[in-house]
């Protein structure tokens, strides 16, 4: 056999979920004290449970809300299906909340999974070339600037029930009702946090990071009460730059 | 401002003797330590990163490194390069390393001589290569463009291994050396890793080391493993083992006194602990020389 033959027979063995291969004998040594398919099962443990166990430190919540044998059963799976893509194996639960969805895990779990991915992608981001303050504001430009957020600020629509599991709550029995709210993932000096936000300030933090003008930004909290809306937003805005959620104000005028 | 990059440097500069001055020994700095860190600093001449927790990343993970930069310095140790591997090497992984590299001033960049990666994607574990001369070639030449890559050495540590391959026509330490001279690297020699395989595959240690190219070898790693019954297995979850202080007191017979590292893993201890390993490993060394010394006058 060829390297690259080697390689990939070593490979498909180390990562067999169904037992060892043919012929395992005729490729690889092994002793009277430790047959080589004794020797191939300790590559094997060490590929799922090395995952198993990254998959576990990222998705600590999810873990204790399956329970630690469903746990193991589904994480098993998913790793059989979604290989490592990354080099730091921290990222290899990037899939798993789909993964969840796709196997009709209560839509309270993949949401969970879900806001536990963000933490992690919060936690390891990149810091800022700068962080924004009012400071640094034109006003005259303000009305047609964008907002560019930090790499570590996320968010997502979960329910509400995954931040109550979150924070030490049993769950309960799965609802068919459905809900959603919208959170914010920030990390501040070292620690990751998450806080659900009000329906239009979810808006509006969305449409800023999809490119819209601060103007347009401030639209979205029209509700017919000019005080009370230039008000809210002057408050929303005013905390974005509290949190350090912006790197930057970028004037889109001439 | 950053201090110098060399250790061993370092440690001659403190007022040392050289030829005394015995091994700078550090330990790879783990997160569960971070909080420490960061506020007591390290007491060690100097750390080791896994290269991966740090590139591209901000926050605790980068403070971590830069107050330890600050004071000592670093050595970047990956485990995802899979340089023996078929999958073609990562251009934004080399150059997100490259770059983490030059940010810390890094003292070396180092990497596994194993395979990792299969049709595109990493398995997060150091599988053994068969010692063939065509596994030589393949690995020889992707060390090289690494190196190129890097604009540095790549330092190549030995793995521990459980399995060899019948289709291997040469001894490990043979394929080691071999990789090494022709590619122009530096040898990062991991002690436990020798013994644990010389254990698994009943071959001699000390041959092992007798047949390693000297000049090579720049880095020592020490770690503690564990008796699993029928075969030893690196965790690098205990201390060292009376038999691999032997075995790095014979390297440093052989070699003489390197950078050296103590890594753990599993269990991991409080500092202190390491601390503790990283002043007899300082102390072993500085016995040796001084023996060696006497021994000459």
């Amino acid at each position: 056999m060829k390297l690259a033959e080697l390689q990939d027979y070593f490979a498909r063995a180390a990562r067999s979920g169904s037992g060892p291969l043919p012929e395992l004998e005729r490729v690889f040594l092994g002793s009277h004290q430790l047959p080589a398919i004794d020797r191939m099962a300790i590559y094997n443990r060490g590929y799922f449970y090395r995952l198993l166990d990254s998959l576990a430190s990222v998705f600590e919540r999810t873990k204790w809300a399956l329970g630690d044998a469903e746990f193991e059963r589904v994480g098993l799976a998913y790793l059989a299906k979604y290989p490592s893509e990354h080099p730091a194996i921290e990222r290899v639960g990037r899939s798993f909340s789909a993964y969840l969805h796709s196997i009709d895990a209560p839509a309270v779990i993949v949401d969970l999974a879900a806001l536990e991915w963000a933490r992690l992608c919060t936690l390891v981001a990149p810091n800022p070339v700068q962080v924004a303050t009012v400071s640094s504001i034109e006003p005259r430009r303000f009305p047609d600037s964008q907002l560019r957020f930090v790499p570590s600020l996320h968010w997502l629509e979960v329910d509400p029930a995954a931040l109550r599991i979150f924070a030490g709550e049993v769950p309960a029995p799965s609802s068919e009702l459905r809900s959603s709210c919208g959170v914010a993932v920030w990390r501040k000096q070292h620690a990751v946090h998450h806080e659900s936000l009000d329906e239009t300030e979810f808006r509006a933090l969305v449409s800023a990071a999809g490119g819209a003008t601060v103007s347009r930004v401030c639209a979205i909290f029209d509700r017919g009460s000019e005080a009370e809306d230039v008000a809210r937003a002057f408050q929303i805005l005013s905390a974005w730059f509290g949190r350090s959620w912006l790197e930057s104000v970028v004037s889109t005028g001439p | 401002m950053h201090r110098t990059a060399d250790p061993q440097q370092a440690l001659s500069r403190r007022g040392s003797n050289p030829s005394r001055a015995g091994a700078a020994v550090g330990f790879g700095l783990r997160v569960p330590h971070y909080d420490q860190i960061l506020s007591h600093g390290l007491r060690a001449d100097f750390a080791e990163a896994v290269s991966e927790n740090f590139m591209g990343r901000g926050g605790r993970a980068f403070s971590v490194l830069e107050r330890v930069r600050a004071d000592m310095p670093i050595a970047l140790h990956g485990v995802s390069l899979s340089v023996g591997g078929m999958t073609p090497l990562s251009g934004p992984y080399l150059d997100e390393l490259r770059s983490l590299a030059t940010r810390i001033d890094a003292f070396s960049v180092s990497d596994h001589l194993c395979f990792g990666t299969f049709g595109g994607h990493y398995a997060h574990d150091l599988w053994p290569l068969p010692y063939t001369e065509e596994a030589v070639e393949h690995v020889v030449e992707r060390v090289q463009r690494v190196q190129d890559r890097l604009g540095r050495r790549l330092l190549l540590e030995n793995v521990s291994s459980y399995l060899e391959y019948r289709a291997s026509t040469l001894r490990e330490w043979e394929f080691l050396s071999e990789v090494v001279t022709r590619a122009d690297a530096g040898l990062l020699l991991d002690l436990n890793n020798v013994f644990v395989s010389a254990a698994n595959h009943g071959f001699s240690a000390r041959e092992y080391l007798a047949g390693l190219p000297t000049a090579r070898v720049e880095q020592f790693h020490l770690a503690g493993h564990s008796d699993a019954g029928g075969y030893l297995f690196d965790d690098h979850g205990a201390p060292v083992s009376p038999a691999v202080w032997r075995l790095y007191e014979q390297a440093h017979e052989l070699f003489g006194p390197r950078p050296t590292i103590i890594e753990w893993d599993e269990r991991l201890p409080a500092l202190a602990t390491l601390e503790a390993e990283a002043d007899q490993a300082r102390a072993l060394s500085k016995a040796v020389l001084a023996a060696r010394h006497e021994a000459r006058a």
